[in-house]
């Protein structure tokens, strides 16, 4: 391999398939691009049964190749989840990750969800405007749900109607602001 | 005037332990309600080792946010690293060459061993066995040896790159994973036969902390914690990355969900990492370490998540990029924050002297718990 040309690594490799003395099982190629086709497909599928799931709640779509996503506005949110969660095929019976990103006009809140024996991996997405963020909780459907509200709501400042349980869980009592805001100075503020 | 009856009403004691508590494994706090002897309610409270880790990834290039995942769980150090060029690369569609990613597999299965010995000899310290921690930590240090040689650091190793790695092993290298592998295989075994099926050490973990697989999946458990309740989920069976899809290994699971159950799981996969090292050496081919011609790294506009196995669980990285050399937005998922929701099920209506064997089997690392 040591005489290989670094800027055509394929070629090389499809053009000495065998090379000899060379005892090793499988090339680069085969294998990952087995495995790329069989996550595109996936991709795919779960992709028209989430298409299927968020029927007219979806505003956008996309993600087909690697991690589908639809978006939905906040209030259809806990409805679809539900939706996506009890499906017979999807079975996203996982909340994966809940995080927030802020936009500085508007939250991103994307909602990570897995099927643990179906396989599926799927993203929720919706988001609240900078000034009033509010979104549904999801805590009815999901234990796990509990702590990454907490979390986004210590780091981002966005409440959760319907949870009631959100007092600061990685900042201390009393923290002022809210440190994931892209707004919140890095530097400049008093510690303690 | 009525007279009134004395109140036999009782009230649930509360009994607070930590932030600094030997069996915490660090700054993690929980509050007690107990009755009696039984507990009815628990209220961890964590964010002590905050230290913002996300937010300074957004003031970090690239390359140097790898050392940040560093220090997030710090006996898992290569696991970290992984999960973030994964993301990184992924975004910026780098194939990595076939040795790095095998030298990557190779080094993180290494590190799940080291970082499961840790975890069976402070867990056996904790349900009062004394004799397994000099054993599991004389072993975890011939590994901890073998990445000072390669890494030229003992923990905080900052050696994945994006695009591969930051140097190729040394000359010496095959040869002292051959002589490692066989001393860890008895080095597990003789803690294995020392611990495992011990009366005392199976009277303080059998039926101790029951969840079953409906709940743990509720709460996001993952990883060994996961498997202990009988689901055989395993990212690097579920969603292989790197060259795990071709290499053989099994995914143990356990039957009850109980603590001897997730311990028993480490110690299996101990095992199970000590094949895989063998084979990753064997099909390890020569050539290239690191992807060619990138030295800034800007990955286009986008977003990715990437999910891989830890020695915790399935830590999940959301990386969003705005086209800049620095990330948007790095978002960790941390197996071990979201095994501690599986605690309050956990301790449900258990002895309080159980409490520190259920914590314990939860093998929770709190620099990753709080970011």
């Amino acid at each position: 391999m040591a005489e290989q040309n670094p800027e055509q690594p394929a070629e090389n490799a499809a053009a000495q398939p065998s090379e000899p003395g060379q005892a090793r099982p499988a090339r680069r190629e085969p294998a990952v691009q087995v495995a790329e086709e069989m996550l595109n497909e996936r991709g795919e599928r779960t992709a028209t049964h989430l298409e299927r799931i968020a029927g007219d709640a979806a505003v956008e779509s996309g993600g087909r190749d690697e991690m589908p996503w639809v978006r939905v506005e906040p209030d259809r949110l806990p409805a679809l989840a539900r939706r996506c969660r009890d499906d017979a095929v999807l079975k996203a019976d996982m909340l994966h990750c809940l995080l927030a990103v802020d936009y500085v006009d508007h939250i991103e809140l994307d909602y990570v969800l897995f099927g643990i024996g179906s396989g599926h991996r799927l993203l929720l997405k919706t988001s609240v405007p900078a000034d009033n963020p509010v979104a549904p909780t999801l805590t009815h459907l999901w234990e796990a749900a509990a702590w990454y509200e907490r979390e986004a709501h210590d780091l981002f400042g966005v409440t959760f109607e319907g949870n009631d349980d959100l007092e600061p869980l990685l900042l201390f009592e009393g923290f002022e602001g809210h440190p994931g805001l892209k707004s919140f100075p890095l530097h400049e503020y008093d510690e303690w | 005037m009525t007279m009134h009856a004395r109140s036999t009403e009782t009230v649930d004691m509360m009994l607070n332990m930590g932030p600094q508590h030997p069996a915490t494994h660090g700054v993690f706090r929980m509050v007690l309600s107990i009755d009696g002897e039984r507990v009815v309610g628990v209220r961890p409270h964590i964010g002590y080792l905050h230290r913002g880790s996300e937010k300074l990834s957004e003031n970090e290039s690239y390359g140097q946010v790898v050392t940040l995942f560093d220090r997030l769980d710090y006996v898992s150090n290569l696991n970290n690293e992984l999960a973030f060029v994964l993301a990184a690369e992924r975004l910026m569609g780098i194939e990595v060459p076939e040795r790095a990613q095998y030298i990557r597999v190779l080094l993180c299965e290494l590190n799940r061993v080291a970082s499961h010995l840790l975890f069976i000899g402070t867990y056996a310290l904790d349900v009062g066995a004394m004799t397994p921690v000099m054993y599991t930590f004389r072993e975890r240090e011939r590994i901890q040896n073998l990445f000072e040689h390669v890494t030229g650091a003992r923990m905080m190793h900052n050696y994945f790159r994006i695009g591969g790695v930051k140097e190729d092993l040394p000359h010496d290298f095959a040869a002292r994973v051959r002589a490692l592998v066989g001393e860890l295989h008895k080095g597990v075994e003789e803690t294995d036969r020392l611990l495992t099926f011990n009366e005392v050490y199976l009277a303080r973990t059998r039926g101790i902390g029951v969840i079953d697989a409906r709940t743990a999946i509720s709460c996001g458990l993952t990883g060994p914690c996961l498997r202990g309740s009988g689901i055989a989920y395993d990212a690097r069976k579920d969603d292989p990355y790197e060259v795990y899809d071709r290499l053989d290994f099994d995914v143990p699971i356990g039957e009850f969900g109980d603590c001897w159950d997730r311990y028993w799981v480490r110690v299996r996969e101990c095992y199970e990492s000590l094949r895989i090292v063998e084979q990753a050496l064997e099909q390890m081919p020569e050539g290239e370490t690191m992807a060619p011609g990138r030295r800034i790294v800007r990955p286009p506009k986008g977003e990715a998540y990437v999910h891989c196995e830890n020695p915790r669980g399935d830590i999940g990285v959301f990386l969003v990029s705005d086209g800049s050399d620095k990330p948007y937005r790095v978002k960790v998922r941390p197996p071990s924050f979201c095994n501690l929701v599986g605690l309050e099920p956990m301790l449900k209506d258990a002895y309080v002297s159980d409490a520190v064997a259920i914590l314990g089997s939860l093998d929770i690392v709190l620099g990753e718990v709080d970011r």
